[in-house]
């Protein structure tokens, strides 16, 4: 474990003099913490104006009494897979820069020459990836927490976060998937030389989280408490798979004779 | 130090290295040649404990890669070919983080950084980043990097590869000098000069080893024995009379000198000398030539590519 300290020690210190890294993680942070939710609630009254929008409520939730309200909620159910995209691109950004710049500077060799195990190597690299996708996505939780909640009470008169269902998904599904986009992102950063293309790969992993945010748009689907947890269970699942799968590529011999080394 | 046995290792359907055997001795400077593709890069790999042997068998320091390869890390230093760093970060932090590996002792590990960045003359720089350095002084720090726990065994892969020439020069010495502090040293490189300089014994490998030896086991073989006789004038009115004596066996003439490799000239010299001198030669010097290690390499591959 000391090792793996040492390993994201040195990691957050590169991390923090590429502004490459941490300046998306900035601008997505402010977009989906300050810049969507005030749009969604400033923006609410002239949205109501439109027929379509009403059209929409009375067609997704029936007949209801204060549309305002249920629109606000619907697009905090919006927001919040939105958010969603915070632990999912971090360590997307993240773990391929930190596995190919080991590739491309030509440095792997000789850290595996000192006396560390590649489960410890493994896990510093990990913790790379994780600790800022966790700090992350909690900041913007509890940004966009207080941001919703003023706008809200300034606007509507009353503070709608957080809820159970924000709960889960900022400190239980957040991290399980930041987790599986970790492990996948080390997996394709194996296969590849420049971080563009692993970034680009362990992007479409987001993609799911897309497909959720149009199906609640297309009315099809409405997030709530029962998917949430059971989306948890199946994420919960395929942890110890990519897990295993990562371990088997991070072997000394396979990282020196079978990953894409730069020339 | 370091004992290795019939060790082979295959890459799919590509050998890189077959059924070599040797030993290395503590404090032994063992220089390691051969072409590009010879299997340098792989058995230095094998040994250094990063890819594990198909077949054969290593120890060092009487334990077993397989199973204490923390131990053999810990007692080994690495320089790789093309030695990389983190750009971002400083050369101090860049020994720092690799040092931290070696349960040195903080106070030891701030010592020794400061050892080798003097030692290279780095020491002014230690906190550039090790991307605005150039790759002379990369490859200088890529050596503190290998030498920074004090390793008791040292593989070098092209150590002064990009260095000046006054920077190679230091290198050298300081290789040289880790002998006295008994250190084993495993030196792979192109530059022939520098194995002929520094090294105690020498291997060729081409795949298999082609050959073992200390320089001047290498020089005394027959066939690296060369005479060069200095007549008093043109060698080659004496080029027929050379010809007709059964122990030379290969004659090249160059205005008054004739270089001649002779068959056991401890014994036939004197009769040679004899029979050109009875014939009218002026002899002005009769001289030994040894062969250079790059001549005597050239030839070994040579012989290998025929076989």
């Amino acid at each position: 474990m000391k090792k793996a300290l040492i390993i994201f020690r040195k990691e957050i210190k590169e991390i923090i003099k590429n502004k490459s890294i941490w300046l998306p993680v900035i601008i997505i942070t402010i977009i989906f913490s300050i810049a969507m939710p005030l749009g969604f609630i400033l923006g609410s009254d002239s949205v109501l104006n439109d027929e379509d929008t009403l059209n929409f409520i009375s067609k997704v939730f029936g007949s209801v009494d204060d549309p305002l309200r249920v629109l606000i909620g619907f697009m905090l159910k919006q927001l919040l897979i939105f958010l969603l995209l915070v632990p999912a691109m971090v360590p997307s950004l993240i773990a391929p820069s930190s596995i190919i710049m080991e590739k491309e500077n030509n440095t792997l060799e000789p850290l595996l020459a000192t006396p560390i195990k590649t489960s410890e190597l493994l896990l510093g690299k990990m913790l790379t990836a994780l600790v800022p996708s966790f700090i992350t996505s909690t900041i913007c939780f509890i940004i966009l927490t207080i941001v919703v909640d003023i706008a809200a009470l300034i606007k509507l008169g009353y503070a709608p976060l957080p809820t159970v269902e924000w709960v889960v998904v900022a400190f239980i599904l957040s991290p399980i998937l930041s987790f599986i986009i970790t492990m996948a992102s080390i997996i394709v950063s194996s296969r590849t030389t420049d971080i563009k293309s692993a970034q680009g790969i362990g992007a479409m992993v987001i993609l799911p989280i897309y497909l959720i945010i149009g199906l609640q748009l297309a009315g099809i689907f409405l997030l709530n408490i029962t998917y949430l947890l059971i989306g948890c269970l199946v994420l919960l699942a395929v942890c110890p798979l990519v897990l295993r799968l990562a371990v088997k590529i991070f072997d000394r011999e396979n990282i020196l004779t079978k990953w894409k080394m730069k020339a | 130090m370091i004992k290795v046995e019939n060790l082979t290792k295959i890459f799919g359907n590509i050998t890189a290295v077959e059924n070599i055997s040797f030993n290395i001795n503590e404090s032994e400077i063992f220089g390691f040649l051969g072409p590009n593709g010879a299997g340098k890069t792989t058995t230095i790999r094998m040994l250094s404990t990063l890819i594990s042997p198909t077949s054969g068998k290593i120890t060092i320091d009487e334990r077993d890669p397989g199973s204490d390869g923390d131990y053999i890390r810990s007692i080994t230093g690495l320089l790789t070919e093309s030695p990389g760093m983190y750009e971002k970060i400083s050369a101090y932090d860049n020994l720092d983080y690799y040092c931290s590996f070696y349960n040195i002792p903080a106070a030891r590990r701030r010592e020794n950084i400061e050892k080798y960045l003097k030692m290279f003359d780095l020491w002014d720089r230690k906190d550039d980043p090790a991307g605005t350095y150039s790759k002379g002084m990369k490859q200088k720090l890529a050596l503190s990097r290998a030498l920074i726990h004090e390793p008791k065994i040292l593989f070098l892969d092209e150590p002064t590869a990009g260095l000046d020439p006054e920077s190679a020069h230091m290198v050298r010495n300081f290789i040289e000098s880790l002998k006295k502090e008994k250190t084993t040293v495993f030196l792979c490189t192109h530059n022939l000069e520098e194995a002929s300089n520094l090294s105690d014994r020498v291997c060729i490998i081409k795949r298999k080893i082609i050959r073992i030896a200390t320089l001047a086991e290498l020089q005394n073989s027959d066939k690296n024995k060369r005479v060069e006789i200095v007549f008093k004038d043109r060698a080659e009115r004496y080029a027929r009379l050379m010809e007709g004596i059964s122990e030379i066996k290969d004659i090249r003439i160059e205005r008054n000198k004739a270089l001649v490799i002779i068959e056991k000239p401890e014994d036939s010299n004197p009769g040679i000398i004899k029979k050109l001198i009875d014939n009218g030669a002026g002899i002005i010097y009769f001289n030994e030539i040894k062969a250079t290690l790059e001549e005597i390499y050239l030839n070994l591959i040579k012989d290998e590519d025929v076989k």
